[in-house]
C-alpha cells in the first residue's frame, strides 16, 4: 500500500528552478506546496569550511551524497541529484540573455524565434536577480539593457583584472565585471563574499545555493519537502488529460509513494524533466506525456566554447580573485550581420605557462632554488584566458531518448542525450569558430602579447531543451508560460523549455523563466494579497 | 565556464595548499572510513622525520628560512596523515563520471625515504641526512632520474616523496607570495577589501 501525499501544487525537483517556483508560489498564493526531490541533503553551510578544506587538500567531494549511484545517463553534464541540485556546485555566473537571443529568426533568418521576447522576460530577470542575489555592474546601455539596477554593486575588479580590462579595451571592445550570484554586500541574511576563491564550494554562504531558499520556506512552513523520493511516472485521470498522481518511491525505505495535487510542476532540469515525460507513456500517450506531437526530448540546446590562453605584456599577480572575470556583450548584440555569428566574450586571469615546474625547457630536473628562480622568470609576463560561447542552433534531432540498455535499480530506462547541430549551425560552425579566434587575435594585436594556444570544446554547455516552449503545439511541448499543450495541470519550467541555448551561461534565464511560469500558475490558486 | 576550465580549476584546487594547517578531519562519508583513517595516520606518522627534513633541504628553496622550511615539512606530514584513501572526488559540472581518489601514498613514500637512507649508507657509510649537501643532492637526483613529466605532479600520486613534498609546497599560498614577492594570500578567505590594490611587497623576499 503506497503512502499518499496531497498538496495543491507538487513541484518535482529540488534545484534552482524548483526553488524559484516555490518561492514565488509561496508568496503569491495560499496553496499548499509539496517539493519532491529524488536526492537527499548534502552538507549544511556550517560544515562547508571543513568540506572546502578537504576538497582543497585532497580533492574529496565537498558535497557528499549529492548523487544517486544508479541514476545516471549517457550524455548528461552532471550527476548532482540532491536538494539544491547542480546549483550547489555552480560558479554563480548570471548573465542575462540579450534581446537578440529571442528573435534570431526575425533578425538573422536562422534558428527559431521564442514565443516571448526580452521585454516580457525582463521583469523576471530582475526578480530572479533579486531572489538569488546578484552583484553586477551596468555595462554600456546599448549592450546591456536593464530596467533597474542590479540588486548589489559589482564584486570589485581585482588589481589584476583591472589591468586585464585595460588590456582588453585597447581593442575598442568594452568590458565590465561579470555579474555573479555572490554577495558584494551582506544580502538577505547571507554573508558578504570573503574571496575564498573556491566558488564551487563556498564556505561562507555568499554564493547563492538553492538550499538557502528551501530552508527559508521550511522555516516559514510554506512547503512540505519530501527528500529521497524518486518520481517514476505521472498518471492521468481516467476521463481527462489532467495529471492525477505522480507515482514515486522512497529510495531509503523502498516504500511506494503517491503524490496527488491539483497542479504538477516539472522542475527537474533538461535531462530528468523530459525523461519523466517519456517514462510516463500510457495507452493514450504511447510516446510519453505531453508528447502528442513528438517534441518531447527534442531540440536539445546549448552553446559551444572557443577558448584561448594568451600572454599579455604586463606584470600580473595571479590569485587575488581568480574566479572573477570580465564580460562583453559586444558580439552578443552585433547589429546587422552578413552571416550569423553571436557569442559572448570573457576574460579571466590565467597561470598558463607561469606555474612552477619540475623541468626547464632543456629537460633539466630543477630542485631547490632553481625551481623558484625558473618560476619567477616566467612570471614576469602575465597571462589571460579568453573564451567565447557561440550559439548552436538546435536541431529537431538533438535528442533525449530512453536508453533501454541502461536502467536504474528499479528497472526504469535512463535517459540518453545526443546533441546534434542543425544543418544551419553546421554550415556556420567553421565561420563561428574562426571568427571568435579572430576576435582573440584582435585583442592580442591591439593589447599586445602573444597567443599561447586556443581550442574548441565539442560540447553543449549549459544544456537545455527537450520540452521547448512555443505557441504552436506542432513544434513545441509547452506554451509560452510553461504549461504543457496536452495537459492543463502539468507545467515544465526552466531549462527544458528553452528554445535555444543563447550564447551565455543559462542559469539566470532558467530561473527567470521559472518565475514567469510560477506567476501564471499562481493565478489558479487563492491569492495571499 | 567551460568544462575544461572547471576541470583545470579542480585539478589545481586538488593540490592547492591552504594557508591553514590541517587541524582535523571531517567525519568520513564513506563506509569504513574511520578504520581506514586510523591506519593512514599510523603509516604516515612513520615517515622517517630526519630523512624527510633532509629531503626538504635539497628540494625546497634554500632561501626559505630554516624554521619555515621545517614548517613546510611538518605540514606535509600532517597533510599526509589526514589523507583518506579512495574517497569520492568532486564531480562538479561537465561530467557524469564519479571518480575516487588514489590509494594511500604513504607506504611508498616511507619506503622511498628508507631507500635513500640505505643507499646513503651503502655509498657513503652514513644516513642520508648526515651527508654533505653535494652527495645528498646527487643521490636524490639519481633517485629521480626516471621521473616523467615537466609540471609539478599531484602530491598524492607523485612518483617520489621528494616530488610530493615539492608539489605540496609549490602549490601553497606561501610559495606564490614568495615567487611574486608580494602578499596575495591565495585561497585564504580575505574579504573583498584591498583587492583593487596592488598587493603589498613582502618584507625579506
Amino acid at each position: 500500500m503506497a503512502s499518499v501525499i496531497e498538496a495543491d501544487i507538487c513541484i518535482i525537483g529540488g534545484g534552482i528552478t524548483a526553488a524559484m517556483v516555490a518561492l514565488r508560489l509561496a508568496e503569491d498564493t495560499s496553496a499548499s506546496i509539496a517539493v519532491v526531490e529524488a536526492g537527499g541533503r548534502t552538507d549544511p553551510l556550517e560544515e562547508r569550511f571543513e568540506a572546502r578544506q578537504r576538497y582543497m587538500d585532497y580533492g574529496d567531494t565537498p558535497y557528499p551524497g549529492d548523487h544517486i549511484p544508479d541514476q545516471t545517463a549517457r550524455g548528461i553534464m552532471s550527476r548532482s541529484m540532491v536538494l539544491g541540485g547542480q546549483a550547489m556546485h555552480w560558479g554563480g555566473t548570471t548573465p542575462r540573455f540579450t534581446p537578440e537571443d529571442f528573435r534570431v529568426r526575425s533578425l538573422y533568418g536562422v534558428g527559431t524565434d521564442w514565443p516571448i521576447d526580452y521585454d516580457e522576460l525582463e521583469p523576471f530577470y530582475q526578480e530572479a536577480e533579486e531572489r538569488i542575489g546578484v552583484s553586477g555592474e551596468q555595462g554600456p546601455e546599448e549592450l546591456d539593457p536593464r530596467s533597474s539596477p542590479y540588486p548589489m554593486p559589482a564584486i570589485p575588479l581585482s588589481w589584476t583584472l583591472d589591468r586585464l580590462k585595460e588590456w582588453g579595451e585597447r581593442s575598442g571592445i568594452p568590458f565590465w565585471a561579470n555579474p555573479v550570484a555572490k554577495n558584494s554586500v551582506p544580502y538577505r541574511g547571507r554573508n558578504v563574499c570573503q574571496r575564498c576563491d573556491t566558488c564551487t564550494i563556498c564556505p561562507t554562504g555568499a554564493k547563492y545555493t538553492p538550499d538557502f531558499s528551501f530552508n527559508q520556506l521550511l522555516e516559514e512552513g510554506r512547503i512540505e519537502l519530501h527528500l529521497n523520493t524518486l518520481v517514476r511516472r505521472l498518471e492521468l485521470e481516467d476521463a481527462t488529460d489532467r495529471i492525477e498522481v505522480a507515482q514515486a518511491v522512497n529510495l531509503e525505505s523502498g516504500e511506494e509513494v503517491e503524490l496527488r495535487a491539483r497542479s504538477f510542476v516539472l522542475a527537474s532540469g533538461y535531462a530528468w524533466g523530459p525523461h519523466l515525460l517519456l517514462l510516463s507513456a500510457n495507452s493514450r500517450y504511447p510516446d510519453g506525456l505531453a508528447n502528442r506531437t513528438g517534441n518531447v526530448g527534442r531540440w536539445m540546446t546549448g552553446h559551444r566554447p572557443v577558448s584561448a590562453y594568451v600572454e599579455v605584456p604586463m606584470e600580473l599577480y595571479p590569485g587575488i580573485y581568480s574566479r572573477h572575470s570580465l564580460i562583453s556583450n559586444r558580439f552578443r548584440r552585433p547589429g546587422p550581420l552578413d552571416r550569423y555569428l553571436r557569442h559572448d566574450l570573457r576574460i579571466w586571469e590565467s597561470e598558463v605557462g607561469r606555474q612552477p615546474r619540475l623541468r626547464d625547457d632543456d629537460g633539466t630536473l630543477l630542485l631547490g632554488d632553481a625551481v623558484m628562480a625558473d618560476w619567477r622568470s616566467r612570471g614576469s609576463q602575465g597571462a589571460a584566458r579568453l573564451r567565447g560561447y557561440y550559439d548552436v542552433l538546435p536541431s529537431r534531432e538533438s535528442r533525449l531518448t530512453l536508453d533501454s540498455s541502461l536502467r536504474n535499480d528499479l528497472g526504469d530506462p535512463l535517459p540518453r542525450v545526443d546533441f546534434v547541430d542543425s544543418e544551419a549551425s553546421l554550415a556556420l560552425r567553421q565561420h563561428s569558430e574562426d571568427s571568435i579566434r579572430g576576435v582573440f587575435s584582435e585583442l592580442v594585436r591591439a593589447g599586445g602579447g602573444r597567443m599561447l594556444r586556443s581550442g574548441v570544446q565539442d560540447i553543449y554547455d549549459h544544456p537545455g531543451g527537450g520540452a521547448r516552449m512555443g505557441d504552436d503545439p506542432e513544434s513545441s511541448v509547452v506554451d509560452r508560460w510553461g504549461r504543457t499543450h496536452d495537459h492543463e495541470n502539468l507545467w515544465v519550467v526552466g531549462a527544458p523549455t528553452m528554445v535555444s541555448g543563447g550564447c551565455a551561461n543559462g542559469t539566470l534565464t532558467f530561473s527567470a523563466l521559472s518565475l514567469r511560469s510560477a506567476s501564471e500558475l499562481g493565478k489558479e490558486f487563492p491569492s495571499t494579497a | 565556464m567551460s568544462d575544461s576550465d572547471r576541470r583545470s580549476f579542480l585539478k589545481r584546487s586538488v593540490t592547492a595548499v591552504s594557508a591553514l594547517a590541517v587541524t582535523g578531519c571531517a567525519p568520513g562519508s564513506e563506509p569504513g572510513s574511520e578504520a581506514v583513517e586510523g591506519s593512514d595516520a599510523s603509516t604516515s606518522a612513520a615517515l622517517p622525520p630526519t630523512t624527510l627534513e633532509a629531503v626538504g633541504e635539497v628540494v625546497l628553496p634554500a632561501e626559505l628560512p630554516p624554521e619555515e622550511r621545517q614548517q613546510v615539512v611538518a605540514g606535509f606530514r600532517d597533510w599526509l596523515a589526514g589523507f583518506r584513501p579512495v574517497v569520492e572526488q568532486n564531480h562538479g559540472y561537465g561530467t557524469s563520471e564519479i571518480d575516487y581518489g588514489p590509494p594511500d601514498p604513504a607506504p611508498a613514500y616511507r619506503a622511498q625515504l628508507l631507500a635513500l637512507d640505505l643507499e646513503a649508507q651503502r655509498r657513503h657509510g652514513s644516513d642520508f641526512a648526515a651527508l654533505a649537501p653535494e652527495p645528498r643532492e646527487a643521490l636524490l637526483r639519481r633517485s629521480l632520474e626516471g621521473v616523467a613529466g615537466t609540471g609539478m605532479p599531484n602530491p598524492l600520486t607523485a612518483e617520489h616523496v621528494a616530488l610530493a613534498l615539492m608539489a605540496r609546497y609549490y602549490d601553497s599560498a606561501a610559495a606564490l607570495d614568495r615567487c611574486y614577492g608580494v602578499g596575495i594570500a591565495r585561497y585564504s578567505c580575505r574579504g573583498l577589501s584591498g583587492m583593487t590594490d596592488r598587493p603589498a611587497p613582502l618584507e625579506g623576499v
